[in-house]
């Protein structure tokens, strides 16, 4: 017993349901947006961090050219003749080197000392604190200010005569950097939204993109549960080829069960024929033998009986996706009924409500009724009811629908009853061919999930009702 | 009363023949769909026994062929393959009756019974006609309640024609229905029986119409 536990949970794992395809596409694709947005981003925002510092450089060079070309008397005024001497500039091209500490300041030194020969007048007296430019020409770069804000400062080297100067312009950051930073944050808004935008854009690529897989499941599923024999292969070519496989699939399910049902026949035939020669022949016969044989032939008979309505059981399990409508299979049946027993004069009142499809075989629908409506008419007085109607069962939210057989006969007593709903039982073990063959539509109902109860009816006889699974009402 | 039996296993048509010979029926068989299909279709009998599972043409194909055709004569199916798809099948068919195999013989005899009597129109299983009673279940004839003896042609001359009471019956349907397809349809004997067993039951109960043929009971008298 222990091991039967364990080999059933180990046949059966605990089933981890694996992440959608498309929730896998959509991560894959997300990711991938934005890594790709975000170097983007940082390319751009470098650019024109370099390109502001280009513009904001090329001002400043402005400046220094202005204070070089006031420092350089090239004209001489009096003469108009060209000269070059050193002159004190007094640079105010801009209001903010008036301004005391506004963050705008040039200086002018001597190359190789740290001494302001001339300043704007916004230094107010205060040292900036140029790096020293060495042999280079010219130097740019980011120093702290005399109010210790920072501030970009350009130097120029030039010669008048035989001394070199160093010109220095300097101008506060802070807006410079704003605008950067502003510049940052419009690009990552502006790169957020596309980024949004593009994962709606796979999002809606791969619902419509895997919108065929859908149709084949819907399809599969259909096919399964009988609404169509075949899966619509109309698909595109990435996977109408396993459309075409299923249904090649379910066609070799229907062919094997075909072929066991075939096999049981054909043993049915092979068996029973020689078996009514020899009951037939030990019964025309007298003597201990005959009687020997006769029994033996019964016990032969009901053996076979049994073992090949199990066997068609079996093969009735691997079908795939059948079913059919009610109304006809026991209209047929009916019909069949009253021909067979016409001798009795029975009136079989037949009532349904609804169109009724039944989610299995035909041929055990019309085993299980045939069973029912044959075992009411071989006792019934007069009268046999055969009522159909849909319902849901509660418990398993499933469409059902019951047929309730009810006679107007003798009918069984609650043993009787409860002995022949019993499973893989015979009530008339020892009596072939005249039984009420009730244990086979209790198998068969099981098989089906559905129940099959006995009760008194209110006609007076037996009242046999099974419920069946089914497509829902129409 | 003449029978059909089509059943492709030889001991068991032998034995269905022996039966209902024995039961007082005249009895032709066949042991092939083609053939079977052919003497029911061209003799006329009172009943069939029919295997469904047949060599050369099925059971339930040789039935089908048999009603397109108009023949009408009731027919009982016998199946080894007994589940209800299969015995309505036989039923839509155009089967009167099936009998599940294996079955005892009993069985056979008297859902033929029922078929012949039914066929002729009658509900029970013993014929009456004035003073003579046919017991079909025991084969057993009484006049005015007094057993009598009778050979096994004399049995089926007054068995059809108590089946047939009221209606005037030919000389050649006599002999279709009382002698098997080898008899000799020109020679006299049904003369012969007629006058024993009139000798039998009472001269005045079959009636000689000149030319027509006979007739036991007046026309429409059970």
């Amino acid at each position: 017993m222990t091991s039967d536990a364990a080999n059933g949970t180990a046949e059966q794992p605990a089933r981890r349901p694996q992440r959608s395809l498309a929730a896998r596409l959509v991560f894959v694709a997300a990711v991938w947006s934005a890594v790709a947005l975000a170097l983007a981003g940082v390319f751009l925002v470098g650019l024109y961090e370099r390109a502001s510092e280009r513009a904001f450089d090329a001002q400043l060079e402005i400046h220094i050219k202005a204070v070089i070309a006031e420092m350089l008397e090239t004209t001489d005024a009096a003469t108009a003749r060209v000269v070059s001497k050193l002159t004190a500039p007094t640079y105010r091209g801009d209001p903010r080197f008036s301004l005391p500490l506004s963050g705008w300041y040039w200086t002018v030194r001597r190359a190789g000392s740290d001494a302001i020969l001339y300043a704007s007048e916004s230094l107010v007296g205060d040292p900036l604190n140029a790096p020293p430019i060495g042999d280079e020409d010219s130097s740019a770069g980011f120093i702290a200010g005399p109010t210790g804000d920072e501030v970009r400062v350009l130097q120029q080297k030039i010669t008048v005569g035989e001394t070199a100067y160093v010109i220095a312009v300097a101008a506060a950051t802070a807006g410079f950097w704003a605008d950067i930073s502003e510049f940052g944050r419009m690009v990552a808004l502006t790169l957020c939204i596309v980024g949004l935008g593009l994962i709606l854009a796979i999002f809606l690529q791969v619902k419509v993109g895997l919108k065929p897989l859908a149709r084949l499941r819907a399809s599969l599923s259909a096919v399964r549960q009988g609404e169509a024999e075949r899966i619509d292969e109309t698909l595109p070519q990435e996977i109408a080829p396993l459309a075409v496989e299923l249904n090649a699939l379910i066609v070799s399910n229907k062919e094997i069960v075909e072929r066991a049902r075939t096999h049981v026949g054909n043993l049915a035939h092979g068996l029973k024929t020689p078996l009514s020669v020899i009951s037939n022949e030990a019964r025309a016969a007298n003597g201990p033998l005959a009687e020997k044989v006769s029994e033996q032939a019964t016990i032969m008979s009901t053996q076979i009986q049994h073992h090949l309505e199990r066997a068609r059981m079996a093969a009735q399990r691997r079908v795939i996706g059948v079913s059919c409508e009610t109304e006809p299979v026991l209209a047929r049946l009916i019909r069949a009924m009253e021909k067979i027993y016409r001798d009795k004069s029975l009136s079989i009142a037949f009532d349904q409500k609804g169109a009724i499809r039944f989610r299995g075989e035909s041929q055990d629908l019309e085993e299980m009724s045939g069973n029912l409506i044959d075992n009411a008419c071989k006792w019934a007085a007069a009268k046999v009811s055969v009522k159909v109607a849909p319902f849901s069962d509660p418990a398993s939210n499933r469409d059902m629908f019951a047929i309730v057989v009810e006679d107007d006969g003798p009918g069984l007593t609650p043993g009787e009853r409860a002995e022949a709903v019993k499973r893989g039982r015979r009530l008339d073990e020892t009596v072939p061919g005249t039984g009420l063959g009730l244990s086979i539509v209790a198998d068969l109902a099981a098989l089906y999930g559905g129940t099959f109860e006995l009760d008194g009816s209110a006609l007076g006889g037996l009242k046999a009702r099974l419920t069946l699974p089914s497509l829902g009402t129409e | 009363m003449r029978i059909l039996v089509v059943e492709d296993d030889t001991d068991l048509n032998r034995q269905l023949v022996t039966a209902l010979e024995e039961a007082g029926y005249v009895v032709d068989s066949a042991t092939d769909g083609e053939d079977g299909h052919f003497l029911g279709d061209t003799e006329p009998y009172d009943a069939v026994v029919l295997d469904l599972g047949l060599p050369t043409l099925d059971g339930l194909s040789v039935l089908e062929n048999w009603r397109r055709d108009g023949r009408t004569m009731p027919v009982l199916i016998l199946t080894a393959r007994d589940r209800w798809s299969d015995k309505v099948a036989g039923i839509d068919a155009g089967a009167d009756d099936y009998v599940a195999k294996p079955f005892h013989m009993e069985e056979v005899l008297a859902r033929v019974r029922a078929l012949v009597r039914r066929a002729a129109g009658h509900a029970s299983n013993e014929l009456t006609c004035g003073p003579v009673r046919l017991d079909l279940r025991a084969g057993r004839v009484t006049v005015d309640g007094t057993p009598i003896k009778l050979t096994s042609h004399e049995y089926r001359l007054l068995s059809y024609l108590l089946h047939h009471q009221g209606k005037v019956i030919s000389r050649t349907e006599l002999t279709e229905h009382l002698y098997d397809q080898d008899f000799d349809r020109d020679s006299n004997t049904v003369e012969v029986f007629v006058g024993r067993l009139r000798k039998k039951i009472g001269s005045d109960l079959i009636e000689t119409i000149r030319g027509l043929g006979y007739r036991l009971g007046a026309a429409g008298d059970e």
